[in-house]
């Protein structure tokens, strides 16, 4: 971590100006000419006492800006403010709004015609939102809230602090103004000057606010940022970038951003969503921050600042989080379901150096029996850092190698980076600089920065007509050496320059439609991961689910593959932090993310390796990784007991694979996180607000971590009022207390929640390919409502929480008695029969049947 | 066909085991039935019940290969759809269809391990000459010691009668010449006067200039406080000051106390530092909130990025990208200045402890080597005695590095010492240096004045001679016990590996494996070293060789070289499967051993009647 080498607030004009601003200190906006057009609301906005004395306005006099309010099914308020391009005065150039982000068909799918609105009192616009809700638009002062039709209480308000800023576009400087930015030996030109917005949000009735990745955090809710009792603190930054070793826990932004924030209470849950691209500095403001006297609770405010872009925004209403996950989701799309070799144990290095190399790791895998689905190449195995190629000397032949993890039902991963290397004998950068698919300079040259394979340039994934070429990439034919069995890995997608400011772009790069860098930056990365997970996409025909990692991400993602939270380190505080980071991703769509196990930088202790294998077997991405400098640790490299110790990590994810699998349905169609913080299953339990040690894998199954080295016992808080199963033992505990549960070294706690059922196939095999054909056992706690779609039999049937003396099920149809014994709820030596076990019902999953115990 | 679901995976050790109605598990945590025997249901944990299927994650399966050998698989690859077993007993359910390949792999496995019966043979014999070698080797070694101990304490005796009366024909010149100089000094006295003074003067600004870094910081912030920032700088190179106690105080780690050091050394040379020193506490005192370790980490940061400024834009790329690669180029490519620090980084690499022990170790055989060459004329000691890191004796010897050789040399040392210094008269040398010595003393008049010059000069010249060939005698001594030291094997199998280098070249690098002493990696001129001798590990089946070279940003470089049975000592191959940690296999003679050449053929006699029921079934 290299603070002086990156901008805080102060060192950033617009971030500054914004912040340091009081409430209600600038001249206040009207709304004028509210109308209702085409089943949406639209407004000019104007400074007050412009509207009041309409005089002939100076060249520095502010445009009339357009306000136009939509509703959206099944819960959202869309707010976009933007210049009055039809104003003879406004400049040609436009902000740019972020393309594709939002489902293509969002518009038709969710958008409701308004038929109508209601002034209650002068001055005042309101119109229904379902669920019982209403947006209101005060004129003046403007103002926006939405709140319960019902009893008029607030839920979300929008300027209510009057902090709402939006800087004109100008071609003009005025007198001694100087437009450029310097940060260290950087210069950015700014051509169209200060263009920044700012706003207040505030979520009325929330306990915690969540949400805004990518941060490394150990708290779960966002800690405030401003206002008494905060210690100095930056606001929160969405600006995608390559930290080197960053810190466990900090506002300072990651490699990807999600500008979507949640608030939970236990009165209401709502959310607000900024689709804005341009770097963004939120405050999470405490209570009192504006007037300390006076602290307001139950109300959360934040401050929301961009550089560039224009307001287009939605309030969520809830009133439930799974409810504002799903609003949020309507919008941009629901996760995009994986393969099922994908949810498996994924094995990385920086690097497997050769063929050699990976058929030693392969065997390695197999003679200490543990599965595993992919084994991943880093930049190394390619011909001088030029993507699509290989080493001839130490890849010689890298379709055999796949053909032989093929054969035994294992796949491969590539590494594919955006910066292309400056080299003309290199197909890829003959052919982009001849198409003019690089992204310029300030001065219109190809954009020339420094990246692994030093001099490189980087295909300007904005637009759609590159994006398709880029795709076209990863043909069989194109990419030589690929097979069906290999997939893709993005990295260095923020994108990372070297030798840019703050080691990325620099900000007045120039993309496709004459956008500047600056106003596309956040979602640079995401529009790569779109295009190449696109490429994967097409080399199958459309009949083969895509399976691409990235490291930089951006509302959206979601639909086109994974995310890893980048380069972490190998200390307890990171293994920590992972937890609260994939729960925030998990909130804001991001649902298949995972963090390094084992962390990438430094070399762990075999007991934190142990312990984050433990833990990562219930990440939704599960793949260990590490830096070139550290030492060897596949799982084997550490004794014979913490080998069986990781053996029976993976072995616990395998086991689960059925369940996850079910769960990265749901998410699918839901958007539901596969892993969730405890509050969204038990969202009126106040204990789990902020509880971001342990968390729920599905809705059933509860984990706690372990987080320190040589732990003797820990204290697990078992949520809401139904009793849970330990699953080390079926011991019953009641919900809605800690206790203290003793720490074994072979696994962390894990309960299961009463009236659930988890899908488990216990016979292990090499890796999840041959799974495929086994028989599932069912861990039930009491009812049920989970479907399947199986040829498969039921094994075994777990059952936890019935008296011992039941000794006979009778499955109908069929009329079939078996036997109920008592067996272990896992199979492995020395575990002791606990459970009641119903043996070889030998029923269809997929079949309706029913088991009577007598 | 599919198999009689009773014998399925089970070894015919274990057939009796099953033929009971009612069977235990195992792990004796319950018993089933017959029928449970691989019903597809996992009835005990440990797999008992389910050697057949794949019903039991802890279960084995026993495929018998007929024709090959033998061969017991986990479970989970039990109908998984791949075929593990050469007659592909593992895939009965009809997924798959695995031919029976076990007859034709059976012959490549029996070629192939009768080759390797075939070599154990032969190498077991070159290790029996060996190991008798070896054993009178050592007994030589002791010999020798023996002798030369009871020959250094006669020398030792003689050189210090000698040392005696050399001191007081110093002391009886010393005072003539005092005399003299008296005289002469009373008439130059003015003249001296003046000469002592001007040599002063610069005695004592070369001190200065030799000074610590530490101390000299109060000293150039002080010069430039005359300059009139006296009070600021001074407190800043307080807290500097301060900064670093508190670093080799609370970060005894090796790694911040090199990079104390390195700070040191860097900040030393050159007068432009103190500039840098005006700068750098600074920097420490921002970050004073930080624990110490996090300070010096940041602060090498800064240190590195306070000058990128002045870079170019490809230099700061190459920069950035070291941070994740640790790789040097880019150092070397910014300036000379980062290519110095890059050589500290090296010298501190090593523990300073360890480093005093074999610093002075080297100095001494260093030393003894230049009286060794200085007296080479007369002595013939040859420089292979010395047997320490030479750079020349290991090249000379790396090729043709074979036992025979190495134990020649020590005759000849033998040969050529007694040659020189026993012949005569059927005298031992040391009785024959006896004789001498009495009578050059005897024959010397100490009272008489002036000192016979001739005379003097004689004892002294005896004296310097009797001083080379005792320490050239106690160095041999020193290196005879070092050499004792070592750990041989418990056969004294690796004795011969004392003197040799075994290389090995891959690509552009030569890898050089030096047996009790270390190991390189060389490319052209330049050398890394990989480790020095460590250990044997794992029964003297690995040799170790550490706390080599320090790797940037990684451990510090190591080496384990794998040793096989071979007939040749060689090295097969080096490999670097973790950054900076090395692996080579050796081949030698030294691992041929009985009980694994016995091993070898029963498992051969075990295959071929495999074979040969195979082929009856046939």
């Amino acid at each position: 971590w290299k603070k002086e080498e990156f901008r805080d607030c102060n060192q950033t004009p617009f971030c500054k100006r914004a912040r340091t601003r009081a409430p209600h200190s600038i001249p206040s906006l009207s709304v004028s000419s509210l109308s209702l057009s085409d089943g949406a609301v639209s407004a000019r906005l104007l400074p007050s006492q412009l509207l009041q004395s309409p005089t002939d306005s100076t060249p520095a006099s502010p445009r009339a800006l357009t306000l136009r309010l939509s509703v959206y099914t099944p819960g959202a308020l869309r707010l976009e403010i933007d210049e009055d391009y039809s104003d003879p005065d406004a400049p040609s150039h436009r902000r740019f709004r972020v393309p594709d982000v939002l489902l293509p068909d969002v518009d038709d799918r969710h958008k409701l015609y308004l038929p109508r609105i209601s002034s209650a009192s002068p001055g005042v616009t309101s119109f229904y939102l379902p669920y019982g809700f209403e947006a209101v638009v005060q004129h003046e002062p403007f103002q926006i809230e939405v709140r319960r039709a019902s009893n008029k209480e607030p839920i979300l308000s929008f300027n209510s602090h009057g902090l709402f800023d939006f800087e004109q576009l100008r071609t003009n400087k005025s007198d001694g103004e100087d437009w450029e930015e310097r940060f260290r030996s950087h210069t950015d030109t700014r051509p169209r000057g200060p263009q920044s917005i700012s706003f207040d949000v505030s979520f009325h009735g929330a306990d915690f606010v969540y949400g805004i990745p990518e941060h490394a955090s150990t708290s779960l809710s966002l800690r405030p940022t401003r206002g008494p009792d905060v210690d100095f603190s930056e606001p929160y930054r969405l600006f995608n970038l390559d930290v080197f070793e960053y810190l466990h826990d900090s506002p300072f932004g990651l490699y990807g951003s999600i500008p979507f924030m949640l608030s939970h209470g236990t009165k209401s849950s709502s959310g607000f969503f900024w689709l804005n691209a341009a770097e963004m500095q939120i405050d999470v403001l405490a209570p009192g921050w504006d007037d300390p006297a006076n602290p307001s609770p139950n109300r959360i405010d934040t401050l929301w600042m961009a550089e560039a872009g224009v307001v287009d925004a939605f309030f969520f209403v809830g009133p439930e989080t799974k409810d504002v996950v799903g609003q949020y989701l309507s919008l941009t799309g629901t996760p995009a379901m994986p393969q099922h070799f994908a949810v498996g144990y994924h094995q990385c290095r920086w690097n497997y150096r050769d063929e050699e190399d990976v058929d030693s790791v392969d065997a390695g895998f197999d003679s200490h029996d543990i599965p595993y689905d992919v084994l991943w190449l880093d930049i190394e195995h390619t011909d001088g850092k030029r993507y699509f190629t290989w080493d001839k000397t130490l890849f010689p032949d890298p379709v055999g190698m796949q053909k032989r993890l093929a054969a035994k039902g294992r796949h491969m991963v590539t590494i594919v980076d955006p910066h292309v290397k400056r080299d003309d004998s290199f197909f890829l950068h003959k052919e982009a600089t001849e198409k003019g698919y690089y992204v310029k300079d300030a001065s219109g040259r190809d954009f020339d920065g420094w990246c692994w394979p030093g001099s490189s340039s980087y295909p300007d994934m904005l637009n759609p007509e590159i994006r398709e070429w880029w795709s076209e990439k990863f043909l069989f034919e194109n990419y030589k050496g690929s097979t069906p069995s290999l997939y893709i890995w993005n990295d260095m997608n923020e994108p990372s320059v070297f030798n840019g400011p703050e080691v990325t772009m620099p900000r007045d790069a120039v993309h496709y439609g004459d956008v500047e860098h600056r106003e596309v930056h956040n979602a640079y990365g995401y529009y790569f991961h779109m295009a190449s997970s696109i490429g994967v996409v097409k080399r199958g025909e459309g009949k083969d689910r895509p399976f691409v990692l990235s490291r930089a991400f951006f509302a959206g993602t979601q639909r086109y593959g994974a995310i890893w939270t980048g380069d972490n380190s190998a200390d307890w505080d990171h293994l920590r932090a992972s937890v609260p980071m994939i729960l925030t991703l998990g909130l804001t769509g991001m649902t298949f993310s995972g963090a390094d196990v084992g962390g990438f930088f430094g070399n762990p202790e075999p007991e934190l390796l142990v312990r984050w294998y433990q833990l990562g077997a219930f990440y939704p991405f599960f793949r260990g990784h590490a830096h070139l400098d550290t030492k060897r640790r596949e799982p084997w490299l550490f004794g014979e007991k913490n080998t069986a110790l990781i053996r029976e990590a993976v072995h616990v994810r395998y086991s689960l694979l059925p369940y996850f699998y079910t769960l990265f349905r749901e998410a699918s169609t839901s958007g539901l996180p596969i892993m969730r913080p405890l509050w969204l299953e038990f969202p009126q339990d106040k204990e789990t607000f902020n509880n971001g040690e342990a968390f729920m894998v599905g809705p059933a199954l509860l984990v706690q971590g372990i987080y320190q080295a040589g732990e003797k016992s820990v204290s697990v808080y078992l949520p809401g009022t139904e009793s849970w199963y330990y699953l080390r033992n079926g011991v019953t505990y009641a919900g809605g207390r800690s206790h203290k549960m003793e720490v074994f070294e072979d696994g962390i706690p894990t309960f299961q929640k009463a009236g659930t059922i988890i899908p488990r196939k216990d016979r292990f095999r090499r890796s999840s390919t041959q799974m495929v054909n086994d028989p599932y056992t069912l861990g039930r706690t009491n009812l049920s409502k989970k479907k399947f779609s199986s040829e498969c039999l039921i094994e075994r049937v777990i059952l936890l929480g019935l008296s011992a003396n039941a000794k006979k099920a009778v499955i109908e149809p069929g009329n079939h008695e078996v036997d109920i014994e008592l067996g272990p709820l896992s199979l492995r030596a020395g575990s002791s029969p606990v459970a009641l076990t119903i043996r070889k019902p030998n029923v269809h999953v997929a079949d309706d049947w029913t088991i009577s115990i007598l | 066909s599919i198999p009689l679901r009773d014998s399925l995976g089970i070894s015919p050790q274990d057939e009796s085991y099953y033929k009971a109605g009612v069977i235990k598990c195992k792990d004796g945590s319950k018993k089933f039935s017959r029928d449970q025997l691989n019903d597809e249901f996992c009835d005990c944990p440990d797999g008992t019940d389910e050697p057949g299927t794949s019903a039991c994650p802890e279960g084995k399966f026993y495929c018998q290969n007929s024709g090959h050998a033998p061969l017991v698989v986990f479970s989970s690859r039990v109908n998984d759809g791949i075929c593990d077993c050469c007659d592909g007993s593992d895939e009965y359910d009809g997924k798959v269809n695995c031919s029976n390949t076990c007859w034709e792999a059976g012959k490549v496995a029996r070629d192939k391990l009768k080759k390797k019966i075939a070599t154990y043979q032969d190498g077991l014999i070159i290790r029996n000459k060996e190991v008798e070698k070896a054993k009178l080797a050592i007994a030589k070694d002791e010999e020798e010691l023996s002798k030369l101990t009871n020959e250094e304490k006669s020398l030792r005796e003689l050189v210090a009668k000698l040392k005696e009366q050399k001191e007081r024909i110093e002391k009886a010149e010393n005072e003539e010449k005092l005399k003299k100089e008296l005289e002469e000094k009373r008439l130059k006295e003015e003249a001296e006067k003046q000469a002592a003074k001007e040599k002063e003067s610069i005695e004592a600004s070369l001190q200065v200039e030799s000074k610590d870094a530490n101390e000299k910081v109060p000293e150039a912030s002080t010069e430039v406080g005359e300059n009139g920032k006296k009070t600021e700088v001074q407190h800043e190179s307080a807290s500097y000051d301060e900064h670093n106690e508190v670093l080799s105080r609370e970060s005894p780690a090796q790694k911040f106390a090199k990079m104390t050091r390195n700070e040191d050394e860097e900040t030393k040379p050159g007068n432009e530092d103190k500039l840098e020193h005006a700068q750098m506490p600074e920097q420490v005192s921002d970050d004073s909130s930080a624990n110490a370790a996090d300070a010096i980490h940041s602060e090498g940061q800064e240190h590195g990025s306070a000058s990128t400024g002045g870079l170019s834009k490809e230099e700061l790329g190459r920069l950035v990208a070291s941070r994740w690669t640790g790789e040097k180029s880019a150092e070397k490519d910014v300036s000379p200045k980062d290519e110095s620090q890059k050589v500290h980084t090296d010298d501190v690499a090593e523990p300073a402890e360890e480093e005093e022990n074999y610093d002075s170790y080297n100095s001494d055989t260093e030393d003894d080597r230049y009286k060794y060459k200085d007296h080479e004329d007369e002595h013939k000691y040859d420089d292979e005695y010395d047997g320490d890191s030479d750079e020349e004796y290991s090249s000379d010897h790396a090729d043709t590095a074979d036992a025979a050789d190495s134990y020649k040399s020590d005759d000849e040392y033998k040969s050529d010492h007694s040659e020189d210094t026993s012949t005569h008269g059927g005298l031992s040398w040391i009785d024959k240096i006896q004789q001498t010595v009495q009578h050059v003393l005897q024959s010397f008049n100490f009272f008489k004045t002036p000192v016979d010059l001739s005379d003097a000069s004689r004892i002294k010249k005896e004296y310097d001679d009797l001083n080379s060939k005792l320490s050239k005698i106690q160095s041999r001594i020193h290196q005879l016990k070092e050499k004792n030291k070592h750990d041989f094997g418990n056969d004294k199998q690796f004795y011969s590996f004392y003197d040799q280098c075994f290389e090995y070249k891959e690509n552009k690098y030569v890898y050089k494996v030096c047996p009790f002493k270390k190991a390189t990696q060389n490319e052209g001129h330049s050398s890394t070293q990989l480790g020095r001798w460590d250990k044997f590990e794992d029964s003297y089946r690995t040799m170790v060789f550490a706390n080599g070279d320090h790797c940037w940003n990684g451990p510090d470089r190591s080496l384990k070289v794998r040793l096989r049975c071979g007939l040749k000592n060689e090295v097969a191959d080096v490999d670097e499967p973790s950054r900076c940690e090395y692996v080579a296999v050796l081949s030698t003679p030294a691992m041929c051993v009985e009980e694994k050449l016995k091993e070898l053929k029963q498992k051969l006699a075990d295959m071929n009647s495999s074979q040969q029921a195979s082929h009856d079934e046939l």
